[in-house]
């Protein structure tokens, strides 16, 4: 089997906020990059986002997620960024050779700097009924509601009261469901107060110390039992979907097959590929960036994704050292920042130790 | 750390909506209702006047200056924990206006009524819509204002244009038949044949090539994941230290031919 070969100085897999912000600093030093997403547009999550997002200004905080992605787009675009989308990353080998499936089939392309900034798969929870049609991922959900205008359910029991959890609880509402229920196993909300207290005053009772003990029905869920933990007590909700916000871990499939050295954070959603605090992993000219380096924010993967990309033009001698790191340092102030705060502490320690190990 | 700049800056600390009270009595004044340390600061720029202060912490909770304030709910569109609200008490005795961001798509127009809801989503009556405000765009979000007993000023948080009964159903012994339940989909494995099988193994490698978990069609998309936390809990072990499923091409299903460098 002998596919054809493309060579490219750079190439970046995924289009979200960090891909984006690795290839447009990469581009701005000179380099030639090719951004590969498997979708039709350009964004990652953010597409998905009707939200206005929180986060720092700088980074379009306040905007709608996927008023930050278009602009993003523009950039990359005016910049002269090849955005070749609809193009799914098969395979990373150890030689360095991506195989990607395009539109016109299947190729290989070697490039001398690769940026893995693939962003995170949702984790998911099981429990008997957890294989009935109605049972989806929050995100599967957000995909359903803000995309193609389906409700996933019309009375919706959401697991997991993190900021994803919230956040599609009132997109839910705005699109017209019933949210029936907020549920978590934690005695405390998880994500961020403001969050919580909008989809609070909309009256959507929220159920922590919970668990879910089953999900019942025929053709499709009809009804959950849910159960105070330690308590023996339950409830019975009506529900005709369970949209499950448990947690984010980073897709890391492609690092794995390049052969990087992974390691666990528990903090950072799972495994991951080992990186530098200049977004290097241990294997040459391999980068990691955002959410594919630990889960965290958007503000923060587009910084990750600045690193990433001055680090490669870097180690492609289209930088100086001394003005990779000028700008380098600038990066790490911001992360720094945005790191700050009882929210970021357990992050920035985690990214820390990861840096060091 | 965190020092107030100026004196007459509000701190993190005290209640907003009865702080901004006198102020309201001249006019509409921005409440802050933001105490959590959160990377975020859209409303210090949204502001004009330089009434609200986050600084070079973005982490810091917003300061608010009622002194600066005009009124004119720029923050109140733009932040995006819709924890901005406006207050007014010059529009008569007894009487409060409060304007509070709305996205919910329902009908609201000025000269109706809506329901006041609270904090927790109770509703505290219906009241007259004076001022609805749209922000621009097709995602738009309103601005509406409502005239209430003065009472109940400082406890409006949102409005609704109808409610909804959201009442948690009556509790019940949850009465548990222990049910088995899949794990691995595609490869039919049960939460009892890891538990039950767990002793033989002691990685996601092992348990993999030996029961054929993870091994269908998905790849093990949807269930390394559960299949770690299982054996990881049977185990009493960490998530980390049973391990990740070996990668092999392809990370996402792909049709044969098309792997043959053929066009599909
Ligand atoms: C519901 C929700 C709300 C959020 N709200 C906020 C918010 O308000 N503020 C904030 O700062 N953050 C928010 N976030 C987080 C933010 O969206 C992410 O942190 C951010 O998008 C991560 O960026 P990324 O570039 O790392 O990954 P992503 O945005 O996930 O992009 C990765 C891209 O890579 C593609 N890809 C992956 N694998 C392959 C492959 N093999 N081949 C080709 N393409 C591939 C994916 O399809 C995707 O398009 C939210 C997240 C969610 C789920
Ligand atoms: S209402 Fe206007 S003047 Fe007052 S704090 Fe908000 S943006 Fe500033
Ligand atoms: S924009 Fe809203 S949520 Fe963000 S800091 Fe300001 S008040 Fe708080």
């Amino acid at each position: 089997m002998s596919l054809a070969v493309e060579e490219r100085e750079m190439a970046v897999v995924g289009s979200g906020p960090a891909g984006m912000c690795a290839a447009l600093a990469a581009v701005r030093a000179g380099a030639d990059v090719v951004v590969l997403d498997e979708n039709e547009r350009a964004g990652g999550q953010l597409t998905k986002q009707i939200h206005r997002f929180f986060g720092s200004r700088r980074h379009g905080a306040g905007k709608r997620g996927f008023e930050i992605a278009a602009e993003l787009e523009r950039e990359c675009r005016g910049e002269g960024v090849e955005l070749r989308l609809s193009s799914t990353v098969l395979g990373f080998f150890p030689g360095g050779e991506l195989m990607v499936e395009g539109e016109d089939g299947v190729y290989v392309l070697r490039a001398r700097a690769v940026v893995m900034a693939t962003g995170a798969s949702e984790k998911s929870l099981a429990f008997p009924g957890w294989t009935l049609p109605g049972v989806m991922g929050a995100g599967a959900a957000q995909t359903l509601v803000n995309l193609h205008g389906v409700l996933p359910g019309r009375r919706v029991l959401m697991v997991g009261t993190g900021n994803v959890g919230l956040i599609v609880s009132y997109q839910l509402l705005q699109a017209g469901a019933e949210v029936v229920g907020i549920l978590d196993i934690s005695d405390r909300v998880g994500g961020y107060e403001v969050h919580y207290r909008r989809v609070r005053r909309e009256g959507v009772p929220f159920y922590l110390r919970h668990r879910v003990v089953e999900a019942r029905g025929e053709e499709g869920v009809e009804e959950v039992l849910v159960e105070e933990v330690g308590r023996g007590r339950g409830r019975v909700l009506r529900a005709d979907a369970i949209c499950l916000a448990v947690g984010l871990s980073p897709l890391a499939e492609l690092a794995a097959m390049r052969g990087c050295r992974m390691v666990y954070s528990r903090e950072l959603g799972g495994f991951l590929p080992w990186h530098d605090g200049e977004m290097r992993t241990d294997r040459p000219g391999t980068y990691v960036a955002g959410d594919a380096a630990g889960v965290e924010e958007a503000s923060v993967a587009m910084e990750e994704g600045r690193m990433a990309g001055i680090s490669a033009v870097e180690d492609l001698g289209r930088m100086r050292g001394e003005e990779a790191e000028r700008a380098r340092s600038e990066v790490r102030r911001f992360l720094l920042e945005l790191r700050g705060g009882p929210y970021g502490e357990g992050k920035l320690r985690a990214k820390e130790c990861l840096y060091c190990a | 750390m965190r020092v107030n700049e100026c004196e007459s800056m509000q701190g993190a600390g005290g209640d907003p909506w009865s702080s901004a009270w006198e102020r309201a009595a001249r006019g509409p004044v921005a409440v802050v209702d933001c105490r959590e340390e959160i990377p975020c600061n859209p409303c210090e720029e949204a502001c004009a006047r330089g009434a609200i202060k986050v600084g070079e912490d973005i982490c810091a909770s917003p300061r608010f200056d009622p002194g600066l304030c005009d009124g004119c709910g720029r923050c109140v569109t733009l932040c995006p924990g819709m924890a901005v609200f406006l207050l007014d008490r010059s529009h008569g005795k007894g009487v409060a206006r409060v304007t509070v961001p709305y996205e919910m798509g329902g009908e609201l127009l000025e000269g109706g009524e809506a329901w006041a809801m609270d904090e927790d989503g109770n509703a505290l009556g219906t009241a007259e819509i004076v001022k609805v405000k749209r922000t621009g765009g097709r995602t738009g979000t309103l601005l509406v204002t409502v005239e209430v007993p003065e009472g109940w000023a400082l406890k409006v948080r949102g409005v609704r244009d109808r409610l909804i009964s959201l009442e948690a159903p009556e509790e019940t012994d949850a009465e548990q038949r222990e049910r088995d339940y899949h794990l691995c989909r595609c490869e039919e494995i049960n939460v009892s044949d890891v538990r039950g099988q767990a002793g033989w193994f002691n990685s996601l490698r092992a348990l993999r090539r030996y029961s054929r978990a993870g091994l269908g069609y998905c790849q093990g998309r949807f269930c390394q994941d559960l299949l770690r936390r299982e054996l990881a809990q049977t185990l009493h072990a960490g998530e980390g230290e049973v391990g990740a499923f070996k990668v092999r091409p392809p990370v996402r299903p792909v049709k044969l031919g098309r792997l043959g460098g053929e066009d599909a």
